[in-house]
């Protein structure tokens, strides 16, 4: 049992399973395209309905789990290694280890390897020499985010919903369970960000009496009962009412129209009859915002009345005015702004953001150790008129070899007693 | 018995019509200290030349540390001379703007890769562990040829060859060179072929030949 | 002049060979045999297949058997890479399996066997006769067997220090093929790896941005979008394509520059050590000599590819308009003749509102209307070479049995009828069908190219 867990741990925790199951996907993509252009949708809907593929993207992230817990484990061993603690498994922790027979007890090596820039401790016949800082922590960074992102990539494509909604001032939030607040203004102003040129804010009033009241922006997007609040497009929900001659009677209607950025069309059916307006917001005078309209509280719509598909006239009409002409009236009491959101519902979404920032820590630490300050270590163990020494380098190498050659002469030539 | 490192038959070498070099037999035991004097163009110089790969002979045989040099191409014979033969000249040619240890080094990368630790340790063994950084012109003509010791024993030759290493040396910096040699001789077991016109300086070898316009006319054993 | 042209698949095959000589240098007797074993079944086995099936099918044999290759050059490099950064390097079953006589000869097969393959695709194989055919093999052949000559040559004259690894092997293999299979337009695969890679990345992107709710809408500022704009661009494709490309080369450099020293901590004579670590370092970058050569083999595979010495038949549209009824008429024999095979093409104006399509018959006696565009890319239109057209925005062939049909990046169809000597299509239909699939990929309408 202990052999085939340790097996299994092996394989698990193999450097080749990432590079296996990136080149499998790969080669899946490769046959996809051959069928779809859509190949990623598609690769990542095959991927959300079988659990098999579920299942091999997974062992990414439990292979960073069980290089985590290999690692650790190694980097415990090194230590206590070089306390002295341990002497099992040099080979595998070191990358040199040699045998000098010699007739003395471990000779001194602090003063040479002191002047060479190492520090040295002696415990009982061990003496352990190193220099430079241990990337073990930025190995942790690395396995770490490596673990968010496919975590994330695996959650994301298996269980990512999302509910596209209308959020529209002075109507509840439009969460599932109907818990959203009222939103109590949808705001847009232009910003000096350094990605972002506008800011959209939707404050919302709390649901529950007492609870604090919410803004959600752009980005990042906020949370509300557990899905995100990812605004897409701006538009604007109207309450219209129609008469014409041959309806005096008229028809009111409540409508959603997308009609941003300006000069986009959206049509609005007059319910039980032939008409139809097609509504627009015209473009700015030169100069101005394209989206001012959207900012202040005087919106202008330019309209075609249509009957069947023949235009009978067009006009414009603000927003809480009418336009009368020929019996028609169109008047639009109440217009109020409205953003298309999709409410997503997907925790990958934050190992995948987790995973970026654990990876610029891993980048923004690993460079200037390895350039400047890489790990070297070397271990003198005296047994029984044998002298083993390991060394082990993650850069420089070459020079710290020279050092580490330098020391086993001397205990070679029993130098080392004499300084 | 040594094993014979140096076994010269005939060796001659002319340079057009001039005989700088007249048919020698020479042999010479590995380990052995051989001072060769005589006089300004007695072919002192040649005959190290040739021993050290430097010069190709114009008749006669030479066997070096087992290798026929006269079957030797280009090639081999700059192997020859990398891997077996470390040179002290009386000038010191050091590379004024390389400090002593990179001097060393540079030794070192023409022979395989440089190791600084080693250079180091080679330039302690010479004492000058104190002048590592220092450039040759902040040396003194003994350390300078401290230096030149160090870096002709860096690559551990089997044959070292000095041509009047203490030509421009005072008294006692001589036999501090000398001593040193001594010293290194006795821990590397390295082969010496000492020219020099000092009888001082060669009366530290185990042998001394005489030549005289490229005959070798006399030859003395010291007392140790 | 074809006998010229098949100059450089027969320097190709001899690089090969030649590597492969001097990679197996205990086994040139089998490698030589096997080359040329190969090399001759390539040839043989490609005529037949063209001879047997239409051009699509050999082509198509032969363009697989270069992305497997390709494929398999990647997944060697990612394994050379990650065996060179292990700890420990046991000597694996694989690596002693690629020193057996085995090996040496299917590689040495297989390779001579594809280089073979490429060489015939050089032949006018369908259109010539048998006699002129057996010409071209034989001399071929007497090339073939000069170049053999040359490179036993050749490879005796390197110094016996300079060694090849098994991934330099490959990579090389790889990068000969390649480059020999670029001069041919239906065998290239750097153009259409690029058009791949632009719609991946195009694809990826998107979707990336979408997972991580990256908000994609124009609040986010014109000079951000400017950068953003550069993954959509054409060509994020060709760089992409690049990285891929050269990626395998990129990383058996690596592998063997992350090769470990071997140890010498045990030999106390540092003059010996130094020597064994010269020896081993000159010995690894001698091994590095082939991949870097390789990289230069695949640039100019990829600069062939990207520059095509093929002039492809692009006649000017001709302005044409309809008549009363709205139908657009171009007799089959009028001032051109739509029946010789090429394409012909046509522009169509109606008010403001403009389309460009081409007429052509297909080998298979066909006669198709089809936009100048296809549904996916910009409308820079097509030009005509070798059995195939080619969409000038992607550099995707498209063989001439599948124009007419629809999908991918085939010209869009459009509905025609032919009457008596004339071939009719509906302006209307025209329009509305350039309207509906190309007009959201337009961003330049005119002349296409």
């Amino acid at each position: 049992m202990k052999r085939l867990f340790r097996a299994l741990f092996t394989a698990g925790s193999s450097r080749a399973v990432p590079p296996l199951v990136i080149g499998f996907f790969f080669l899946f993509y490769i046959g996809v395209a051959f069928f779809t252009d859509e190949t990623l949708i598609t690769l990542m809907a095959f991927t959300r309905n079988s659990f098999v593929l579920a299942l091999i993207l997974a062992l990414i992230p439990l292979n960073s789990v069980f290089r985590l817990v290999g690692e650790t484990s190694r980097f415990m061993l090194m230590r206590s290694t070089m306390s002295g603690k341990n002497k099992e498994g040099l080979v595998d922790i070191f990358d040199e280890v040699v045998e000098i027979p010699v007739s003395a007890t471990v000779p001194n090596l602090e003063n040479r390897l002191a002047a060479v820039g190492y520090k040295t401790c002696r415990t009982g016949n061990v003496l352990a020499a190193w220099r430079g800082i241990n990337s073990f922590p930025v190995r942790l960074f690395f396995l770490v985010g490596t673990f968010c992102i496919f975590t994330g990539i695996l959650i994301t494509t298996t269980s990512r919903s999302s509910l596209r909604e209308m959020v529209v001032e002075g109507e509840p939030l439009p969460t599932p369970d109907g818990s959203g607040g009222i939103v109590e203004r949808i705001t847009l102003a232009n910003s000096s960000g350094l990605i972002l040129s506008r800011n959209l804010t939707m404050k919302v009033t709390p649901a529950v009496p007492g609870s604090k009241s919410r803004e959600f922006g752009l980005y990042p997007p906020s949370r509300y009962g557990g899905a995100f609040v990812y605004p897409r497009y701006l538009g604007l929900a109207l309450y219209l009412r129609f008469t014409a001659p041959d309806m005096p009677a008229g028809a009111d209607t409540h409508c959603f129209l997308n009609v941003y950025p300006p000069g986009k069309e959206d049509n609005v059916v007059i319910p039980g009859s032939p008409y139809r307006v097609i509504f627009s917001i015209p473009e700015p005078e030169t100069g101005s915002d394209r989206y001012i309209s959207y900012m202040s509280d005087t919106i202008t719509f330019g309209f075609k009345l249509l009957k069947g598909n023949d235009v009978l006239f067009s006009g414009s009409v603000p927003g809480g005015g009418e336009f009368v002409r020929d019996g028609f009236r169109l008047a639009l009491p109440d217009v109020r702004r409205l953003v298309v959101t999709d409410l997503i519902y997907d925790n990958g979404v934050l190992f995948i953001w987790w995973s970026a920032l654990l990876f610029c820590v891993a980048a923004a630490l690993w460079l200037p150790i390895r350039v400047f300050s890489p790990r070297r270590e070397m271990l003198f163990r005296f047994d029984h008129g044998v002298m083993t020494a390991c060394s082990l380098a993650e850069g420089r190498s070459r020079k710290h070899a020279g050092v580490f050659h330098e020391m086993l002469d001397m205990i070679d030539a029993g130098k080392a007693g004499e300084e | 018995m040594a094993e014979t490192i140096i076994e010269t038959n005939g060796l001659t070498r002319s340079y057009g019509d001039i005989c700088a070099l007249k048919p020698l037999d020479l042999q010479v035991p590995e380990g052995e200290w051989l001072s060769v004097m005589g006089h300004s163009g007695s072919g002192k110089s040649t005959l190290m030349n040739l021993v050290g790969g430097l010069d190709r002979p114009s008749d006669g045989s030479l066997r070096v540390g087992g290798e026929d040099l006269l079957a030797l191409s280009e090639d081999g014979l700059a192997r020859f001379r990398r891997e077996f033969v470390g040179i002290i000249f009386q000038q010191h040619h050091l590379i004024p703007y390389l400090t002593a240890v990179e001097n060393v080094m540079m030794a070192q990368y023409f022979h395989s890769v440089p190791d600084e630790a080693e250079a180091r340790t080679a330039l302690e063994r010479v004492g000058l562990g104190h002048r590592l950084k220092n450039r040759p012109g902040e040396l003194s003509g003994g350390e300078q040829q401290r230096v030149c010791i160090a870096r002709a024993i860096i690559n551990s030759p089997k044959l070292l060859l000095g041509d009047e290493p203490t030509g421009n040396l005072d008294n006692k910096s001589t036999i501090m060179v000398m001593e040193l040699l001594k010293e290194l001789r006795a821990e590397e077991r390295f082969t010496v072929i000492m020219v020099t016109h000092n009888q001082e300086v060669a009366a530290w070898g185990d042998r001394t030949i005489y030549l005289d316009d490229g005959v070798l006319v006399r030859e003395e054993r010291m007392n140790s | 002049m074809v006998a010229l042209k098949l100059i450089p698949h027969l320097l190709s095959w001899a690089g090969i060979l030649l590597v492969l000589l001097r990679g197996y240098s205990e086994r040139r007797s089998v490698v030589m045999k096997t080359s040329i074993t190969g090399f001759t079944g390539g040839v043989a086995g490609a005529i037949i297949l063209f001879r047997t099936f239409p051009e699509t099918i050999p082509f198509g044999s032969i363009k697989t058997a270069l992305a497997v290759s390709f494929f398999l050059l990647w997944v060697f490099s990612v394994a050379a890479v990650y065996s060179s950064t292990a700890r420990r390097v046991p000597i694996s079953r694989r690596g002693r399996f690629v020193n057996t006589s085995l090996c040496a000869g299917a590689v040495a097969f297989l390779a001579g066997m594809v280089a073979g393959a490429i060489c015939t695709c050089r032949f006018p194989a369908t259109a010539s006769n048998t006699l002129t055919f057996i010409v071209l093999v034989l001399a071929a052949g007497a090339l073939a067997y000069a170049l053999v000559f040359c490179v036993r040559i050749i490879e005796r004259l390197l110094p016996p220090s300079f060694t090849v690894s098994p991934s330099g092997m490959l990579i090389a293999v790889v990068a000969f093929l390649l480059f020999s299979s670029s001069s041919i337009l239906r065998l290239d695969l750097f153009s259409p790896l690029s058009m791949k890679v632009m719609k991946g990345i195009h694809d990826f992107v998107h979707q990336f941005m979408e997972s991580i709710l990256i908000p994609d809408h124009l609040f986010v500022r014109s000079v951000v979008w400017k950068y953003i704009g550069i993954l959509f661009s054409k060509g994020v494709g060709f760089w992409g394509g690049m990285v891929i490309w050269f990626t395998p080369a990129f990383l058996i450099v690596l592998a063997v520059n992350f090769e470990r020293l071997p140890s010498v901590a045990h030999i106390r004579q540092g003059a010996q050590r130094r020597k064994l670590l010269a020896a081993a370092i000159k010995a690894r970058r001698h091994r590095l000599v082939i991949p870097l050569l390789s990289v230069v083999i695949l640039a100019a595979a990829a600069y062939q590819s990207s520059f095509p010495s093929t002039e492809y038949w692009d006649p000017k549209p001709i302005p044409i308009s309809a008549n009363q009824s709205g139908e657009i008429i171009i007799p089959k024999k009028g001032e051109v003749n739509l029946e010789d095979g090429k394409l012909h093409k046509y522009l169509f104006k109606q008010g403001d509102r403009e389309a460009r399509f081409f007429i052509m018959v297909t080998p298979e006696g066909q006669l198709t209307v089809d936009l100048d565009a296809c549904a996916i890319c910009k409308p820079d239109g097509y030009g005509q070479a070798e059995g195939s057209v080619i969409c000038y925005y992607c550099k995707t062939l498209i063989p001439l049995e599948t124009v007419g049909k629809p999908g991918g990046c085939n010209p869009v169809p459009v509905v025609f009828s032919v009457k008596g000597d004339n071939v009719a299509i509906n302006g209307m239909t025209l329009i509305n069908t350039w309207g509906s699939t190309v007009q959201a990929t337009t961003r330049v309408k005119e002349g296409g190219k």
